[in-house]
């Protein structure tokens, strides 16, 4: 029972919070600019337009393009259940699943490329082999960063992890945790194809990587793709938060209370963190695509610094 | 407090790779910026400490000093030096910047086995902080064999003195006044003479790419 109340709230706050995230991102960026912008809900409305939009298929595809935007979104809920929002509900937690984390998410961006080589388009196949660069560029940092946190708070799991962090006090005040939590900031910002890497409100053909690779789909199939893509953001962006700024444990009451003004807390952190991305974003420009590796170093170079700090201090 | 010094050394160290992996002389003149700021920080709690503690006002005197000194002064110096300079070609290293980084990191780790061995009180102790920022000097020296252009040696030779000036203070929190005042004297003349002496290179050969000063001039 404790386990579906949890897969239960894990899908709703997860598939209901994620096109927020972009809303308010897309806003705070539209009001840097000094325009007033599309309305946060905005992407509610354009997933629900396009659900109800038969989609086009080209004839000479596979069954791997049908197949795709299932496999992403399912990938992407996979996921989701796999990074708890709250500590307080009994979540699914098995030894290294943070390592699933990452290949499950890989999965995903593994049938994206693929898809998008399958409608034989130009585009497709430019933006499906930048996506593979970037991702094996990020990858190694991704997993060094995994394993300090892991070392430091001795468990592979993600739950435990977020439990171990709730007793450390004031985790990103430890050499350790910040430069880690540096890390993985540049990772999110380069798995979600975000503005030093990958520009998504453009259409600029020369640039696109994300949006290149989307470029065949419409109607029910591209609402699925767009979901999945803002889950994954939300899912890595909820690993951040909840483990380097972690607020459970400022949390008294126990049961559905708890649970309640934990998941209110888990939302404003969630916003603000937003809030971050979107000035991070506009306070920046687009890297040349060869210049991307230079970034990727640096993000695995915080990674490995952590990593050292850790072995140095102990702590 | 050694929580504060702990992740400040980090962001100090991290600072040095950022400027490692900056392509343009702008750039890096803002992250050497930075830098400085992060130690005039450092500098600043410490004098805090000492103050509240002691009464004793010199290390806050030195934190003016670097603000003034580093912060505003020599990159505003080295900005209008670089603004005088007419052959403006942005790249000026000899490795790709992964290759920079990856060499930078063997350097952290050097250091982080050298420091142990270093006798004295703290013979067989790694210190966290000292392992940083004696990186930092290692760093600044690679820095300025790295680049062709004589800003970037200068550069170079600002952060190993950033190196030299944070070890110190991590390893003593706070040396004699006096010491800190030589240095930066010596600091000021040692950037003065370099940014003439850029001016001099770019008057006499059209360039100040050090790999054409080997090519003779009638």
């Amino acid at each position: 029972m404790a386990i579906v109340i949890y897969i239960a709230l894990q899908l709703v706050v997860m598939i209901l919070l994620a096109p927020l995230v972009n809303g308010i991102i897309k806003k705070v960026k539209a009001l840097t600019q000094k325009r007033r912008g599309a309305p946060v809900l905005q992407m509610y409305f354009d997933l629900y337009k396009l659900l109800n939009k038969s989609s086009v298929v080209s004839q000479v595809t596979s069954w791997i393009f049908i197949a795709t935007p299932y496999i992403i979104v399912s990938s992407a809920l996979t996921a989701a259940l796999l990074v708890p929002v709250t500590t307080f509900a009994s979540p699914i937690a098995f030894p290294f699943d943070i390592i699933m984390l990452v290949y499950v998410l890989a999965l995903g961006r593994f049938f994206m490329g693929l898809a998008a080589l399958d409608a034989g388009g130009t585009f497709g196949g430019m933006g499906s082999s930048r996506e593979a660069m970037i991702s094996s560029l990020i990858e190694p940092s991704l997993l060094v960063s995994i394993f300090t946190i892991g070392l430091a708070s001795q468990s592979t799991s993600i739950n435990d992890i977020m439990l171990a962090m709730q007793s450390v006090s004031l985790p990103l005040l430890r050499p350790a945790f910040t430069l880690t939590f540096f890390a993985l900031f540049i990772i999110l910002i380069a798995e979600t194809s975000r503005i030093p890497v990958d520009d998504p409100s453009t259409h600029l053909e020369l640039t696109m990587v994300h949006e290149a690779m989307v470029l065949e789909y419409s109607g029910r199939q591209l609402a699925l793709m767009e979901l999945g893509a803002a889950i994954k953001q939300l899912v890595l962006i909820t690993l951040i938060i909840n483990v380097f700024l972690p607020h459970d444990q400022f949390i008294a009451y126990a049961g559905i209370g708890g649970l309640m003004l934990s998941l209110l807390v888990y939302l404003i952190k969630v916003i603000g963190f937003s809030v971050l991305i979107a000035v991070f974003e506009a306070s920046t420009v687009k890297f040349r695509f060869f210049s991307i590796p230079n970034l990727a170093a640096l993000s695995f170079i915080l990674a490995f610094l952590g990593f050292l700090q850790y072995f140095v201090l102990g702590r | 407090m050694e929580n504060y010094f702990d992740v400040l050394s980090a962001l100090i160290l991290f600072s040095s790779f950022v400027l490692v992996a900056n392509k343009r002389i702008i750039s890096y003149i803002r992250t050497f910026q930075l830098q400085a700021c992060l130690i005039a920080l450092t500098a600043g709690i410490m004098g805090m400490n000492s103050f509240l503690k002691e009464g004793k006002i010199d290390i806050l005197v030195v934190c003016a000093i670097i603000l003034i000194l580093k912060v505003y002064y020599i990159p505003r110096l080295l900005r209008k030096t670089y603004a005088g300079v007419e052959y403006k070609v942005e790249k000026d290293f000899f490795l790709n910047i992964p290759i920079l980084i990856f060499i930078c990191c063997f350097l952290v780790l050097f250091a982080y086995f050298s420091v142990p061995t270093i006798g004295g009180t703290m013979a067989g102790n790694v210190n966290i902080q000292v392992v940083n920022s004696f990186s930092l000097v290692l760093i600044g020296f690679f820095f300025m064999i790295s680049r062709k252009k004589a800003i970037g040696q200068i550069v170079g030779f600002l952060v190993i003195e950033n190196g030299i000036f944070i070890t110190a203070m991590f390893s003593t929190h706070g040396m004699p006044f006096i010491v800190d005042v030589g240095v930066f004297i010596d600091l000021i003349t040692a950037v003065l003479i370099m940014g003439i002496m850029v001016t001099r290179i770019n008057d006499q050969f059209e360039t100040i790419d050090i790999n054409q000063l080997k090519n003779l001039r009638g």
